[in-house]
């Protein structure tokens, strides 16, 4: 038995085929992250609508896009659209006709639905105060949204987001069943030719570690960045510490739970 | 609209009723070792120890970041040949079926996550509880069952219900490896009577009414749990009339 369950000179030879694989994965990934965002802002506006008719409808696809699981999702975009004879002769077909178009459609959906709730919960997050404060200095609704509200609603969404963008991008690794060659399907296909189980999957399984840890370090930098008014000089850092030590004797106050309007997905 | 006769549609129903079973008996079996695992792992990291802290790093970091897909694969693909390097020839007989690497991968993949919240929910709770029940000479094993534990589902259970619905969303993916789950029979059964938007839909919503359905449960959950926190049965019934 070799020791290590990975055969080297194979994988060597499968980077390339699984690099094109990655970039399968990440244009996969890229564009319904903002196809799906595009989507979610009108989506999110009609959801906190105190008008009914236009709340239900929101909330109803986002019960819909977000329940269901995002394989069914694309079984229903690539077989079920074919199936509608309109559409087959109308000018969406470039759209519906192609495995790419129908899961870049499916997964938009799905990121929509999930984003819907992570602005909603950010926007509700803001105290009400400020928005009220912003309005009784005569700025109007839409520079409040945009330089009030916005801006403090991504600070606060900022992990939720994080969150979903990570779950979504492990989640693309469905594509496959769809005819589409990303990271998962190159490494099935080398697995199937060479009956390695472990050198194959392994690789591709480094190669999206890789990618969600790039993400999340760009996630880091940008929280960081927003919050940069807040950052602690190295000198205050290191007084901070002394404090701290010199308080751990003390009994620890368990921090106060923070009620937030919404339940962060955690994945 | 349907092309179908009626004995045809009821015998895709029983199909997709009967893949339904095995998608649920696929969800609750991993679901209830991913806590089991959880749990256990969650308080065994809470050790100091460099070594554990290590491997609980590389663990987390390797199974939340790489798609729960591939874990599957991995140990439907690999499984034999794991079994066979660590049991030898013993474990070489052995064929993992889809049901069984199914349950293996989502149980390794989220006892990871569930660690992670019970670990931040057994951090949350005041040093008082341990201290406490070390002074009141409570024996460890039951300080974690009567006193800790308790307390720390509290903090977990809305972490947990999402785990618990995301899971449910990722129990299909088995159908990948060949298992003849709900979302298999479906795609069978669409395509043999042409009617994707029936059955796919229906599909969804048994994924939608399941996951409203125990959602409700958690919410009476959270209230059971949070009755070591009201001081009379009234004051919940004031703060609605307020």
């Amino acid at each position: 038995m070799n020791a290590l369950p990975v055969d080297l000179a194979l994988a060597w030879d499968s980077l390339p085929a699984l690099l094109r694989g990655l970039q399968v994965t990440v244009l996969i990934t890229a564009l319904p992250l903002v196809f799906g965002l595009a989507l979610a802002f009108p989506l999110c506006f009609a959801r906190m609508s105190p008008r009914r008719w236009l709340a239900l409808p929101a909330e109803l696809f986002v019960v819909f896009f977000r329940g269901a699981p995002v394989l069914i999702l694309l079984y229903l975009v690539y077989y079920g659209f074919g199936q509608i004879k309109a559409l087959r002769e109308g000018p969406l077909w470039v759209l519906f006709g192609s495995a790419f178009g129908c899961a870049i459609l499916a997964f938009s959906l799905n990121h929509a639905a999930y984003m819907v709730e992570v602005l909603r919960g950010s926007l509700n997050a803001v105290p009400h105060g400020i928005v009220e404060a912003s309005e009784a200095l005569g700025i109007s609704r839409r520079n409040v949204f945009i330089w009030v509200k916005m801006p403090l609603a991504i600070r606060y969404g900022l992990k939720a987001y994080q969150n979903e963008v990570v779950s979504f991008t492990k989640g693309t690794a469905i594509v496959s069943v769809v005819t589409i060659t990303d990271l998962t399907a190159v490494a099935n296909s080398i697995f199937e030719q060479t009956y390695d189980p472990f050198t194959p999957i392994l690789c591709a399984a480094a190669l999206y570690w890789a990618f969600v840890n790039v993400l999340r370090i760009g996630f880091d930098l940008w929280g960081r960045w927003l919050d940069r008014h807040n950052a602690v000089p190295p000198q205050e850092q290191a007084q901070q510490r002394a404090a701290v030590a010199a308080s751990a004797g003390e009994i620890p106050v368990p921090a106060p739970r923070r009620r937030s309007g919404f339940r962060r997905p955690v994945l | 609209m349907m092309h179908l006769s009626l004995p045809e549609f009821a015998d895709y129903l029983r199909q997709l009723g009967q893949g339904a079973l095995i998608t649920l008996e696929l969800f609750l079996a991993s679901f209830a070792l991913a806590f089991l695992f959880g749990v256990l792992v969650g308080i065994l990291t809470l050790s100091p120890n460099r070594l554990v802290q290590g491997l609980w790093r590389v663990y987390a970091s390797i199974f939340m970041g790489v798609p729960s897909l591939l874990v599957i694969f991995l140990i439907f693909y690999g499984g034999s040949a794991m079994l066979a390097a660590v049991f030898g020839a013993a474990g070489a007989g052995i064929d993992i079926s889809p049901f069984g690497a199914g349950v293996a991968a989502l149980t390794i993949v989220y006892t990871a996550y569930i660690a992670e919240l019970v670990r931040g929910a057994i951090g949350n709770l005041p040093k008082g509880q341990f201290e406490g029940a070390r002074a009141l000479a409570i024996p460890p094993l039951v300080m974690w069952l009567k006193v800790i534990l308790p307390q720390a589902l509290r903090l977990a259970l809305p972490g947990l219900v999402n785990v618990w619905s995301f899971m449910l969303k990722e129990t299909p993916l088995v159908s990948l490896a060949g298992l003849q789950d709900l979302v298999a029979s479906a795609k069978v059964a669409a395509g043999a009577t042409k009617e994707p938007f029936v059955f796919f839909i229906a599909t969804a919503l048994f994924f939608i009414v399941f996951s409203a359905i125990t959602l409700k449960l958690a919410d009476r959950l959270e209230i059971r749990l949070e009755r070591g926190l009201r001081r009379t049965p009234q004051r919940r019934d004031a703060g609605v009339r307020a």
